[in-house]
């Protein structure tokens, strides 16, 4: 074989390999959103049926089981959450790129070092806690905890954006007479705001798809989607439930994956820089 | 572990230290800093501080007044549990086997998509997804769809080779198996994505001077470009140990431990001794064992790491 017709083999080789990796990966969305517009008879064929009468009695039956009233459970706490953590997290960034701070290096080590305790080790003491001040299953005990979650995330990766930044744009405002925090907000944030920009992507994903702090904290007044499904579809063994399964799924879904197809860019430049 | 240390090692920075920085503002400081430290004080240092006072004691949730001091009972009781033994073995396993796999998928994945191609924004677009799917919605999928005993796509692929597949999540070691699979695909973007980034970043020049001198494409792998991330390399096994050693929701909802706590990890463990059980102090005990197994397990592969990382910055 020529050298040449061997390099076109190895490129095909590796066009193949790559559509197989993305075949892979889609595979569990694509079967899901197609699924939860499939008859209960058609949605446990095998072969799948590719080619059927669609239907939206799925999702009929997901706003008939009160979905809509946690879907507002989930995006109430997410938006109060991520909020929290980027108004909370972005001047921490900022100070720790900006400032002196005493001890800067043990603060951001403390910080990072919250990413690395497991969970549960966390849930059980809020748990107690919380109960005991009667606060769990409110919406704001859930609000806050996601802090563990979110502003770890987002000092680390916005200090790194605010590095990024020149500090002579700091230096001129200082010229102009802009105090610290005109120079925060006014110059060298918006300079930031990619960064901005990915951190309350990141946080709403991480905060939209939490299971175990809401499984824990969440009571029964303020279930996010993740639990609700779970708890709710207790028995979805039977094929029968499982357009209902479909369904739901795909509505608790369809925020991040629009989100994460819709601006890619950001998406990818956090996770990027995340380890 | 910025972006910056990520894709380029190289030594901390120092701070700035311009004239009108380099003064100590109390109060700026206070304003920027303070809010960020007092709210992880509350919801991450008392509950943990809680956490391991509670590990002192005999506490039953429901009997609170009954607590009795205990000292390090439950850490001694602990190592003769057989079933908390076994929660650390499935730990174990489970980390190991899932840290690896991504980090040779997500690794092989970078270097098959560096090259450009038609449609490689929207491939690395679309191999996102499985990162940022509810981790709790992808394992009720793979569970009802694929790793079904009778109706799933698994088991009927496999009926085409002949080969009958078990009942996937119900038995025995395939449950395992199951659970591994879906982490595997969750967090394989994870690697990609970070790995992806890492290799944009490269200089190209080593890379072309290493092809100029005959290197054929394995060996550009291994000895050229794998030696330049080492410190992302290193930094990402440090992260993937962290996420499965916490991971909990996948377990609960594809297997809830089973069978016969084939697939119980600590996590779970945790979660049934302190919050199923109530024995919040037992459970605690396991809760910071855990917390210590992952720090040390971090701290040793980052001081392996931190060498290799001051040798390079040494020799570049």
């Amino acid at each position: 074989m020529s050298p040449h017709a061997k390099r076109r083999l190895a490129e095909a080789a590796r066009l193949l390999a790559i559509a197989v990796a993305v075949f892979i990966a889609m595979l569990p969305l694509l079967w899901v959103v197609l699924a939860s517009f499939k008859t209960a008879a058609d949605v446990s064929q095998l072969p799948p049926r590719l080619l059927f009468s669609p239907t939206l009695e799925n999702y009929q039956r997901v706003l008939d089981a009160g979905f809509a009233n946690f879907f507002r459970n989930s995006v109430v706490i997410t938006l109060a959450a991520v909020a929290l953590s980027v108004v909370l997290g972005v001047p921490a960034a900022y100070g720790f790129s900006r400032l002196r701070v005493p001890a800067a290096r043990p603060l951001l080590l403390f910080v990072l070092s919250i990413r690395f305790v497991p969970y549960i080790v966390f849930a059980v003491p809020l748990f107690v806690i919380l109960a005991n001040l009667r606060l769990v299953g409110t919406h704001g005990a859930l609000v806050v905890v996601y802090i563990l979650i979110n502003l770890p995330l987002v000092v680390w990766l916005m200090k790194s954006f605010f590095d990024d930044v020149p500090t002579d744009i700091d230096d001129a405002a200082a010229v102009d007479g802009a105090n610290r925090f005109q120079t925060f907000a006014l110059v060298v944030l918006p300079s930031a705001a990619a960064g901005v920009a990915c951190v309350t992507i990141l946080s709403f994903i991480f905060t939209w798809n939490e299971y175990l702090l809401a499984l824990v904290l969440s009571g029964r007044a303020a279930q996010t989607l993740p639990v609700v499904l779970t708890r709710f579809l207790g028995g979805m063994e039977d094929p029968v439930r499982w357009g209902l399964l479909s369904a739901s799924s795909v509505v608790v879904l369809a925020p991040v994956v629009i989100v994460t197809l819709l601006v890619h860019r950001y998406v990818r430049a956090g996770f990027g820089g995340s380890a | 572990m910025t972006r910056r240390a990520a894709s380029h090692p190289q030594p901390p920075r120092a701070p700035h230290r311009g004239a009108r920085r380099s003064a100590l503002h109390w109060r700026d400081t206070a304003l920027f800093i303070g809010p960020t430290l007092l709210a992880l004080a509350v919801v991450a240092v008392l509950p943990t501080l809680w956490a391991i006072f509670s590990s002192l004691f005999d506490w039953h949730f429901h009997r609170p007044d009954a607590r009795s001091f205990v000292g390090i009972d439950n850490y001694l009781r602990l190592a003769r549990d057989p079933r908390f033994l076994n929660a650390a073995w499935v730990t174990t396993i489970y980390t190991t086997v899932s840290v690896s796999a991504t980090l040779v998928f997500g690794t092989l994945l970078a270097l098959l998509t560096k090259a450009p191609f038609p449609g490689k924004g929207l491939v690395r677009a679309l191999l996102t997804v499985p990162m940022i799917m509810t981790p709790v919605v992808s394992t009720l999928v793979w569970k009802t769809f694929f790793f079904e005993a009778d109706l799933g796509l698994i088991n009927w692929v496999l009926g085409f080779a002949g080969i009958e597949g078990p009942a996937w999540v119900a038995s025995s070691p395939s449950a395992l198996i199951t659970i591994l699979v879906v982490n595997i695909w969750f967090m394989t973007p994870f690697v990609y994505l970070v790995m992806d980034a890492a290799l944009e970043g490269l200089p190209t020049d080593v890379i072309d001077a290493a092809k100029i001198d005959g290197a054929g494409y394995w060996r550009r792998v291994r000895f050229v470009i794998l030696p330049m991330l080492r410190a992302t390399i290193v930094f990402t096994v440090i992260f993937r140990i962290t996420i499965d050693a916490r991971m909990f929701e996948i377990i609960h909802v594809m297997t809830g431990g089973g069978p016969a706590r084939d697939t119980e990890v600590l996590t779970l463990w945790v979660y049934n001794a302190a919050l199923r059980g109530f024995h919040l102090g037992y459970g605690n005990a396991g809760g910071v064992v855990l917390m210590l197994l992952v720090g040390s397990a971090c701290l040793a592969i980052m001081l392996v790491g931190l060498r290799d990382l001051y040798q390079r910055t040494g020799t570049t």
